[in-house]
């Protein structure tokens, strides 16, 4: 038996932030997981997280992978792949199952010799992470339907598309950032489908969808996938406020893949397998082990951090697999009360910054009305994915001006600042509270450089000159799919929902580095179209 | 927590979706976990080793959260009123033959 | 087969790094993937959708959750059944069927 003076299971965002803070501090520190490849589902995330600077806002997920890879390396992690712990035991021995060495002359051999080994640590953190939830319907059993985390997986690990024409179910941020990498991986996305009357995920989410022409379906689900030996078509339907079927609302669509994204559950089995307390209620998203704001359960030694030990993001979960390795590090004598104090409490108000605004965790299922600023939220954008265009006039980052300026259709309170630091001019401020909407200052002027529009991670920011010759008005759009329109295209511009709403010109096309693959294509639309024309297509 | 065993759940009435596979492993179905909690499988270790549902090469990782919430609302209580089912090891499929020989020492060399 | 489903360049990621070209089988059908790849997604990317048949009820199953939890994919790989195709990687000569049950041996009543 192996001994270390911390065993982590799982090497995702929480498991290699744990790991580093450890190590950094003198600590024997290995890392299990039984994937391949270390990361997480952060490899899958393709999209720039929100937050601040200290959030690594902005940041792709997988870069972000790539940076704590990196560091943990660095730190003298040992991260050990294709490595199951199976058993995790009260006096902190875990069971791990892995894969040896092929021997002399069984190259070639499909399933490689795998043995079991026992390890025991000091101490313990699990971060085992989530596994998605399911609903049942007629046919889900089919080949074609499956999780919104293996359509990513296919495509973003795999280069593979999951199919040709899709249909999303569930309106979170997974349903509404899987169904946009569907649509960046050249998927067609029929309709996103949600049972709830609301959609859960954040609003600039499903509005870069929506502008796209994916509809949205609210209180609607799924009422058989059809095929008999795969996914042909699908069929879903209006439910009432009890979630039954309104006879007669029924809608078809010829699909070949059905996604379901409709919430993660804590893998927590190990956790209550070790005899920590745990917590039944439902809260965190399933069974989850009751710990302290360091992520101690109830057996000392032992941690849980990151989604196992209560849904939320991979960027908390970072911050989290820190916290906990810092305390583990107090805990087994590796570091002063004081050392440990001030890092813990750096993270701890970081953390804090993560958990405001109208989706922190307080929030949950309840239903916002106006937003820290007082205006009304978008009932247009809970429930068809766009905000409209006479609602749109009401938000701070909408205003009017001579020449270029930015336009933020930034209309809920979630904590993300990065357009406030984009802008080299000061043009845009969010203030000290980072779920502020942003306000165009009125005194400085926007020099049309487009670091606003690639830095927003929910893509809701637009350059636009009302006055762009006679009767002509530009719109700066971000654009992240391929093939990347060219100067000179002619197509049409498509409104907040979708729809076509004028012939649009493309007049100019930006990229470059510093915009990190946020392509910005500029379009000359009819002036009276704006405040209309946010997306383009070629005709 | 701890199930009353004499109270009336009344007569089984077939259901919509009852031919439904909820454990996908197992193959087993909505109408199989409802009548076996009318056939008095009132906790989801019962319910577990009635059915084998959950007990498949996945070990209940899809389908545990729905089989729970079939039987609680066939008991009439919350999910969260429903004792989970214990969690033991092995946690992933593993084969006897890898699991019975267990290595105790480390001369194998194992892959990077 | 048609390999359309294999995304050239991506807008985010650009060109996916990818092992050598290998040759497998699957039903006895030649096939290219690429090495390093896990199985299902040299599969899926030939637009192939059924891994196996189950063994009690002889429905469809394929790629469900792609991360090794929910072992809908296995199938039949070099002789030995139950091989989650989503883990389990791809070489040159692999012999891949689909999975009756336990074995690759169709059911009586299943159409080939």
């Amino acid at each position: 038996m192996k001994r270390y003076d911390l065993i982590i299971i799982g090497a995702g965002p929480s498991g290699l932030s744990a790991a580093i803070e450890a190590a950094k501090r003198g600590m024997k520190v290995i890392v299990f997981d039984e994937n391949a490849r270390p990361g997480g589902q952060l490899f899958k995330q393709i999209h720039k997280f929100f937050g601040s600077k200290e959030h690594k806002a902005k940041i792709r997920g997988f870069v972000i992978g790539r940076q704590l890879l990196g560091e943990a390396e660095k730190a003298g992690v040992e991260v050990r792949l294709s490595a199951t712990v199976i058993g995790l035991y009260p006096d902190k021995e875990v069971v791990v199952r892995e894969i040896l060495e092929p021997e002399e002359g069984t190259a070639g051999e499909t399933s490689a010799k795998e043995a079991v080994f026992h390890y025991k640590g000091d101490a313990i953190i699990v971060a085992t992470g989530a596994s998605e939830n399911m609903v049942t319907f007629d046919g889900w059993t089919l080949p074609g339907v499956m999780g919104a985390g293996a359509a990513q997986t296919l495509m973003n690990l795999h280069g593979v598309r999951p199919g040709r024409k899709v249909l999303m179910l569930g309106s979170g941020n997974v349903g509404l950032v899987v169904s946009f990498q569907l649509l960046q991986a050249g998927c067609e996305v029929v309709a996103l489908v949600d049972a709830a009357p609301r959609i859960g995920g954040y609003g600039v989410h499903a509005a870069k969808v929506a502008r796209t022409g994916v509809p949205f379906y609210l209180s609607h689900t799924i009422k058989k996938a059809e095929g008999t030996d795969h996914v042909t078509g699908v069929t879903i339907a209006q439910v009432d406020s009890r979630f039954q079927f309104i006879e007669g609302t029924e809608k078809h669509f010829d699909v070949d893949t059905i996604c379901v994204a409709v919430g993660l559950s804590p893998m927590s089995q190990l956790l209550k397998m070790a005899g920590c307390e745990m917590d039944n209620s439902g809260k965190g998203g399933g069974q989850i082990p009751v710990v302290d704001e360091s992520g101690a359960t109830s057996v000392p030694g032992i941690y849980a951090v990151g989604d196992v030990a209560g849904i939320e993001e991979a960027s908390s979960a970072m911050i989290e697999g820190r916290m906990a390795g810092i305390r583990v590090a107090e805990y087994l004598g590796f570091d002063d009360k004081a050392g440990a104090d001030t890092a813990f409490d750096q993270n701890e108000k970081a953390l804090e910054g993560l958990r405001q605004g109208m989706f922190a965790p307080g929030n949950r299922g309840k239903k916002i009305e106006k937003t820290e600023e007082g205006i009304p939220v978008s009932e247009n954008l809970l429930t068809h994915g766009f905000v409209a265009d006479d609602e749109i006039e009401r938000y701070p980052g909408v205003t009017h001006k001579a020449g270029v300026h930015p336009v933020m259709e930034c209309t809920q309170n979630i904590p993300c600042n990065p357009c406030q630091d984009a802008c080299p001019k000061h043009c845009i401020s969010i203030g000290s509270n980072i779920t502020s909407l942003p306000v165009v200052l009125k005194d400085s002027a926007c020099i049309d450089c487009g670091m606003c529009v690639s830095s927003c991670p929910g893509q809701a920011i637009f350059l636009v000159n009302e006055d762009a010759g006679p009767g002509k008005a530009t719109v700066t759009l971000p654009y992240e799919f391929l093939p990347l329109p060219e100067e000179g295209d002619e197509g049409y511009g498509l409104g907040r929902d979708g729809s076509r709403v004028c012939d649009a010109k493309v007049v100019r096309v930006r990229s470059s580095g510093a915009f990190d693959h946020t392509a910005l294509v500029t379009i000359e639309v009819p002036a009276e179209y704006a405040m209309k024309a946010r997306f383009f297509v070629k005709a | 927590m701890r199930q009353d065993r004499n109270r009336d759940l009344g007569p089984f009435v077939p259901r919509e979706g009852d031919e439904r596979i909820i454990c996908r492993c197992e193959e087993v179905t909505q109408g199989e976990i409802r009548r076996a909690v009318h056939d008095g499988m009132y906790t989801m270790a019962e319910i577990r080793r009635y059915l084998r549902c959950g007990m498949g090469l996945c070990q209940g990782q899809t389908c545990s959260r729905l089989v729970a919430g079939i039987v609680a609302r066939e008991l009439g209580i919350k999910p969260a009123e429903l004792a989970p089912a214990s969690s033991r090891s092995p946690m992933r499929p593993i084969e006897m033959k890898v699991w019975a020989d267990e290595e105790t020492d480390d001369s194998k060399v194992r892959r990077a | 087969m048609d390999e359309s489903l294999r995304i050239k360049t991506h807008p985010i990621l650009g060109d996916y790094t990818k092992g050598k070209l290998v040759h497998f089988t699957y039903d006895g059908r030649d096939m290219t993937g690429y090495e390093g790849e896990p199985i299902a997604a040299a599969l899926k990317a030939a637009g192939v959708m059924v891994h196996r048949y189950t063994a009690k009820r002889h429905t469809p199953r394929g790629i469900f959750c792609a991360i090794g939890r929910c072992t809908d994919c296995v199938m039949v790989v070099d002789g030995e059944p139950n091989v989650r195709t989503c883990m389990t990687m791809l070489k040159e000569g692999m012999k891949v069927e689909t999975q009756y049950g336990v074995s690759s041996k169709p059911f009586a009543d299943e159409k080939q």
